[in-house]
């Protein structure tokens, strides 16, 4: 991704914190905050707002995306374009959790977000339930290519390395 | 009337019983299933997170294999309709991504054309067949008490899926009454249920996930019953995990909607389904009835908007 | 415009002055050195030569201080020695002193509107102080076009129209209340109209009220009683305006009132009616937290003290349906044949008290309102509290009559939110405050917790009530309300709210939970075109310079009808209204615009465009569809005029014939070095003048032509200076959105802008040729970037129209239909009552 299309990216995530007026609707109807305090929706567009920098700590991945503080915002601030916005940059920049990165793989290998058993290919035929269709890898190859996708692993995979080095 | 089904990956996979109690009931409604090569929706969160156009041109090329078949799209997991219907908005909305997309899916010999109606099994039970039809097909009432849970991807943003009133929602309980259940209104009904952190985070999670089932617990039912594949692994599953952690003694059967609607239809082989069910319940037995009968007994939800 | 003479008592026009009959030109120039200060850089003596050579110039006198004493009275001799019929001043801005002007020939016998001046020194003399050559130059074009202008001025009656001394005030709140009062008191007669069965609005059905924390009926009672006693208050109770016709000062008022079926004479409010009447209905004055009957009193005090019966849950008043009340009272007070009627009224002024209404706590579902008994309003919790209330004053919970041990009061509920009104409601901080004050003083043991996102306690003594509430242990908590659940056995709620000082989440529960509910407007609806806000308040004429005015002339609004606010703030607008309406009515007679515009009707084909471009409704088609144009309302902005497509509207001292021939004349020699700039009189004029005062210097290119509202400036104006060779124009206004002083003539101007921008590509015009720029009134600096910007321009020469015609030869000049050649000195209202062959649209209905 160049600099260009960030800036741009970051300019527009700037439009879309705007409104914010920190009212804490939002951080009051996560169940996540309700729970773990490091994840708090309304710092989160804080960051944004007051700072105009995307918040770096990670804490936006246990986001469950449940969308209610979007759906209650007074300001209609658009708060899961900008958490799946500050997920995505994270993940560019090679910190996404791992089992996202498995995700994807297994989304590459099987077309399917966890592998697909032999045991529940079994399930399905006692049950009497046809066999779907599956996608043709190649086809999924290519879109992970062309979306970019490629690269962002490779970084989350850089990064698995450094640690363990 | 013909759809595309797409039961998702969790569905096919992980909660085939509830996939069969689908392909057992819709045949009842003149509703015909095709199924079609398609991939994981993708994953409203984990996909979406990693890149943002990677989960729109996976979801694109979902709708564009229904719009080539020329059939509208029939889900059965909140999470994939999400996922298809947020795509689909947003690819109307913007005429360029769209435009670059269909670039991509050029070259997998398809195209993003916007014909095809994203539609979930919880709006065609209740907007399009009507409580009424299904009250006619009621054989065998079903007299519990249950705690329903429509599932944060059905209801929001509301202003996008239009499924029912995100913050008091009453269309999954209706349906459960037509089924002669009592459903219980309680704390926390449109919470999530914490799916979608948990391989990220598994404790915050399952703390989610105990929130919400003492909520539920406080109202003594008998089953949660859910439109979800997701929310159901988590709440079967899930409580025993919670309660290991923290020490609480959840243990709820749940039911995926479909599943006491066959039951209720009095369709064969309904002990298939419910064998695989990891809490089981005991269904109370009741005779044949009339239609009357197959009212909901007693007072009707604790509260009704 | 000058005033008339006060309280005349005749209905017949005043004629107040006398017009020049004479059809020999006559002009006057009279040339200012203004001391040095125009002197200094202009050749006055030059000026004055000049101005003999021109048409119609029968005398010039230079004067060093025309403004003063002995400089007046030389204008005035002159007028009389020589006979002038028209006076040229050419001096200062006529910001400055154009009125000044005007009083003195007026007082010479020679009508106001026959006297003009040219801008010699904030247009010339202060700005082009190294260039006297140039200035001088100037100095003369702009007496040549005030001299062209002043050859077709015509003079102007000062009419006015008198005023009916009745004032007409809908809505008897505490704001209607008040000006009703203010203006009896003035010796006026009011007709009060009000919608409820009585007068009071909301504060009366308040329990105390902030920040004296007073009994809000036993201070408002007295003042129900005494509208209902005034001599000059005429009290109409359940009725509502149903028509108005007419313009300030002639209104006339249809009112409807619906029938009460007692007889408020006989009625003693004795409620031996109520023991037998069958029907249980929600009780209004409650919020709906108990019952009444279907005949009913809204409260004890009600003014006027009359039961009234409501047909809609009234079984029936007859002996088969009920009628049960009607043999019970004593008084025989029921008459259950009322009819509703008519009140035809006429008023001369019409004060808009209307109010607001409580927002709805159920657009705000996840907050539980309806769903979950224990979560009330704050009006509901006014009603629980009071010991008139359903609960004689205890504070109970709803769902099992205890006493709660914890309150909390969630702020914001209603405003500040897309999904109901964006804009905060003003009062709801201090009524929870107040609210939190009133439980501790009863209840001191129970637990208060308020919690706000800004709290706003911005009125006098506010603060020293929002301290005491802290003493007082009441706890603040910034962070709105995310969801209110309730217990499924106790029905206590758990409110989730964020602690936003502390980062921390919040799960409390509590006994109760009071919504502090904003306002929700209602204004709009009504049978005169008022301008309101998206979200229901009326719009005031300008926020600062006329607060309680609003655009239609002699209407007037206060209260909670234009914007939320709480009483205090309702009673002071309230008698600034009526105040603003007691100097229409006290003068007695309301003048017409001098110069308002006039349809020429054998122009005119009725397509109805000028209707539309007045925001004063002052442009009205009749049902054959003729135009015309009521003089009281227009403010003579010439909006119309500037759109109409038949050149067919006249507009007084800025007649397209007079605005053209500046035109001309500004551009007899070297056109294409000249800038003709169209500067409207409240904003941009006096940006000019700024610039001026400021003594900023630019090149000397612009020739100001000045007209009260840049909607005056017709798409013609523009091509016809590039016709005759101008080397560039500029069209200046206001800002926009909505800076314009005559409200929406800015954006009539700039939609005309790509009809020029067209017609000067066609002929080959250079875009940076035209300019609509947006100056206000303290932007001198931009003028002079503006004008020194432009003078660049200029420096390149104009292609001849020839010449880019050349280019692009199947060209039209313009689009216009052909008209009829102007007439030089036509008579402003045309005999001529044909109506002519054109197309006649259908009239259009406002």
């Amino acid at each position: 991704m160049t600099d260009d299309i960030q800036n741009q990216k970051l300019a527009a995530l700037k439009e879309t914190a705007r409104p914010c007026f920190q009212c804490g609707i939002c951080s009051s109807s996560c169940p996540v905050f309700r729970v773990a305090p490091e994840l708090n929706p309304r710092i989160s567009v804080d960051s944004i707002i007051t700072k105009g920098v995307v918040p770096r700590e990670g804490n936006e991945w246990l986001c469950a995306y449940c969308l209610m503080c979007d759906q209650r915002c007074p300001m209609g601030v658009s708060l899961a374009e900008i958490l799946m916005e500050i997920k995505n940059i994270s993940a560019r920049e090679g910190k996404a959790p791992p089992d996202v990165i498995e995700s994807a793989e297994s989304l590459m290998g099987d077309g399917c977000l966890s592998p697909i058993s032999g045991r529940s290919e079994k399930i399905r035929t006692e049950l009497g339930l046809p066999y779907l269709p599956r996608a043709d890898p190649t086809d999924v190859m290519k879109i992970f290519k062309a979306t970019g996708a490629i690269e962002v692993i490779e970084a989350n995979k850089e990064t698995t390395q450094e640690a363990t080095e | 009337m013909k759809y595309a089904f797409f039961p998702g990956c969790t569905m096919a996979y992980r909660l085939q019983f509830a996939e069969k109690s689908i392909r057992m009931v819709v045949p009842k409604f003149d509703i015909d299933l095709v199924d079609l090569p398609f991939t994981c929706c993708p994953e409203p969160n984990a996909i979406r997170a990693l890149s943002d156009d990677t989960w729109l041109t996976f979801a694109a090329r979902n709708i564009a294999l229904a719009e080539n078949e020329g059939l509208d799209i029939l889900t059965s997991c909140a999470g994939c309709h999400e996922s298809l219907s947020l795509a689909k908005h947003e690819l109307e909305k913007n005429p360029e991504r769209k435009e670059r997309v269909n670039e991509i899916l050029k070259d997998l010999g398809l195209e993003y054309k916007g014909s095809s109606v994203i539609i979930h099994l919880h709006q065609i039970l209740f907007d399009e067949i009507g409580i009424e039809t299904l009250s006619s097909k009621v054989k065998r009432p079903i007299p519990i008490k249950v705690v329903t849970h429509t599932g944060c991807h059905l209801l929001r943003p509301e202003r996008i899926l239009h499924v029912d009133n995100a913050e008091v929602p009453v269309k999954l309980d209706l349906l459960c009454e037509t089924l002669g259940m009592e459903p219980l209104d309680y704390m926390d009904k449109t919470m999530c249920c914490g799916a979608g952190v948990r391989k990220t985070n598994s404790v915050t999670s399952y703390a989610v996930l105990r929130e919400k089932m003492t909520s539920m617990q406080m109202v003594e039912p008998d089953a949660i019953v859910v439109f979800c594949p997701t929310c159901f692994i988590t709440f079967e599953s899930g409580q025993r995990v919670a309660n290991r952690i923290f020490g609480t003694d959840f243990m709820l059967p749940v039911f995926y909607y479909t599943e006491l609607l066959a039951i209720a239809m009095d369709l064969p082989d309904t002990e298939l389904l419910l064998n695989e069910h990891r809490v089981k319940l005991e269904l109370p037995k009741s005779e044949e009835s009339t239609k009357e009968t197959g009212v909901s007994r007693g007072d009707s939800m604790a509260s009704s908007p | 415009m000058t005033t008339s003479d006060p309280k005349g008592s005749s209905s017949e026009p005043l004629e107040v002055e006398v017009v020049s009959t004479d059809p020999e030109l006559r002009i006057g120039v009279f040339p200012c050195k203004c001391g040095k200060n125009i002197g200094a850089v202009v050749d006055i003596d030059e000026v004055a030569r000049f101005a003999k050579t021109l048409p119609g110039v029968v005398h010039v006198q230079v004067n060093v201080y025309t403004c003063a004493d002995p400089g007046q009275r030389e204008i005035q001799d002159a007028i009389v020695e020589h006979g002038l019929n028209r006076v040229v001043v050419a001096s200062c801005s006529p910001t400055m002193h154009e009125d000044t002007f005007r009083k003195t020939v007026k007082a010479s016998g020679l009508n106001p509107y026959l006297c003009i001046m040219a801008n010699i020194r904030e247009h010339v003399s202060w700005v082009h102080q190294h260039d006297p050559e140039a200035a001088t130059q100037k100095a003369k074009d702009l007496v040549a076009m005030s001299v062209a202008k002043a050859a077709s001025l015509q003079a102007q009656p000062e009419l006015d129209v008198p005023v009916t001394q009745a004032a007409l005030v809908v809505g008897a709140g505490v704001a209607g209340m008040q000006a009703a009062l203010d203006l009896a008191e003035s010796g006026f007669k009011v007709h009060l109209i009000e919608k409820q069965a009585t007068i009071g609005g909301i504060m009366a059905i308040l329990d105390k009220v902030f920040p004296q924390n007073d009994c809000s009926i036993c201070i408002l009672g007295p003042k129900m009683v005494d509208v209902a006693k005034h001599p000059n208050i005429n009290m109409i109770t359940m009725a509502e305006v149903e028509s108005i016709s007419g313009y300030v000062g002639n209104f006339a008022v249809r009112v409807k009132q619906r029938p009460r079926y007692v007889d408020i004479d006989a009625c003693t409010a004795c409620g031996d009616c109520v023991e037998v009447c069958p029907v249980d209905v929600p009780s209004r004055t409650d919020q709906n937290l108990t019952w009444q009957k279907a005949i009913q009193i809204p409260f004890p005090q009600a003014v006027p003290s009359s039961y009234f019966i409501d047909p809609e849950s009234c079984l029936g008043m007859d002996l088969i349906r009920c009628g049960k009340c009607i043999d019970r009272c004593e008084q025989k007070a029921i008459v259950p044949s009322d009819r509703g009627k008519y009140i035809d009224l006429d008023v001369g002024v019409i004060i808009l008290a209307t109010g607001f209404k409580p927002a709805d706590p159920s657009k705000e579902p996840r907050l539980g309102w309806g769903r979950y008994p224990n979560v009330i309003t704050s009006l509901e919790f006014e009603r629980l509290i009071n010991a008139a209330g359903p609960t004689e004053g205890a504070l109970v919970r709803p769902s099992d009559l205890i006493k709660p041990e914890s309150v909390a009061i969630a702020q914001c509920v209603g405003s500040r939110n897309i999904s109901t009104r964006s804009g905060c409601s003003n009062f709801c901080c201090a009524e929870s405050v107040k609210c939190a004050l009133l439980i501790k003083e009863h209840y001191p043991d129970t637990e208060v917790s308020i919690f706000y996102q800004d709290l706003r306690m911005h009125g006098k003594y506010f603060e020293d009530q929002y301290q005491k509430a802290r003493e007082e242990g009441v706890k603040f908590i910034r962070g709105r309300v995310g969801e209110i659940q309730q217990y499924p056995k106790t029905k206590n709620l758990r409110l989730s709210v964020e602690d936003t000082t502390h980062n921390k989440l919040l799960l409390e529960d509590f006994d109760m939970v009071i919504l502090s509910m904003g306002a929700e407007g209602i204004s709009g609806n009504f049978p005169l075109p008022i301008s309101c806000t998206h979200d229901s308040f009326y719009i005031e004429s300008h926020p600062k310079l006329r607060p309680v005015d609003t655009s239609s002339a002699g209407v007037f609004i206060c209260g909670g009808a234009e914007s939320p606010k709480d009483i205090r703030d309702s009673v002071i607008q309230a008698s600034a209204a009526a105040g603003r309406a007691a100097i229409i009515l006290q003068k007695g007679r309301y003048p017409i615009e001098a110069l308002s515009a006039k349809i020429m009707q054998d122009k005119c084909n009725r397509c109805g465009t000028c209707v539309s471009r007045c925001p004063y409704g002052a442009i009205t088609q009749d049902g054959t569809g003729k135009v015309s144009v009521m003089g009281a309302l227009c403010q003579a902005c010439g909006t119309c005029a500037g759109d109409c497509p038949q050149d067919a509207i006249y507009m007084p001292n800025f007649t397209n014939e007079q605005i053209e021939s500046q035109i001309e004349v500004a551009l007899q020699g070297d056109p294409s070095n000249k800038i003709v700039a169209f500067a409207c009189a409240f904003c941009s004029y006096r940006g000019s003048d700024l610039a001026g005062v400021s003594r900023m210097q630019y090149p000397a290119n612009a020739r100001v032509i000045r007209a009260m509202c840049s909607g005056r400036y017709s798409t013609r104006f523009a091509q016809k200076a590039f016709e005759l060779g101008a080397g560039a124009v500029l069209y200046s206004g206001c800002h926009l959105p909505s800076d314009c002083h005559f409200q929406t003539g800015n954006h009539w101007m700039a939609k005309r802008e790509p009809r020029i921008r067209g017609w000067m590509k066609r002929n080959g015009i250079e875009d940076e040729r035209f300019r609509v720029e947006w100056v206000s009134a303290g932007e001198g600096k931009k003028w002079q970037t503006i004008m020194t910007e432009m003078a660049d321009v200029v420096k390149t020469p104009r292609k001849s129209l020839a010449q880019s015609k050349k280019t692009d030869d199947k060209k039209t000049k313009t689009k216009e239909p052909t008209r009829k050649k102007k007439v030089t000195k036509a008579k402003p209202k045309s005999t001529n009552t044909k109506t002519g062959a054109s197309k006649k649209k259908i009239p259009r209905k406002r």
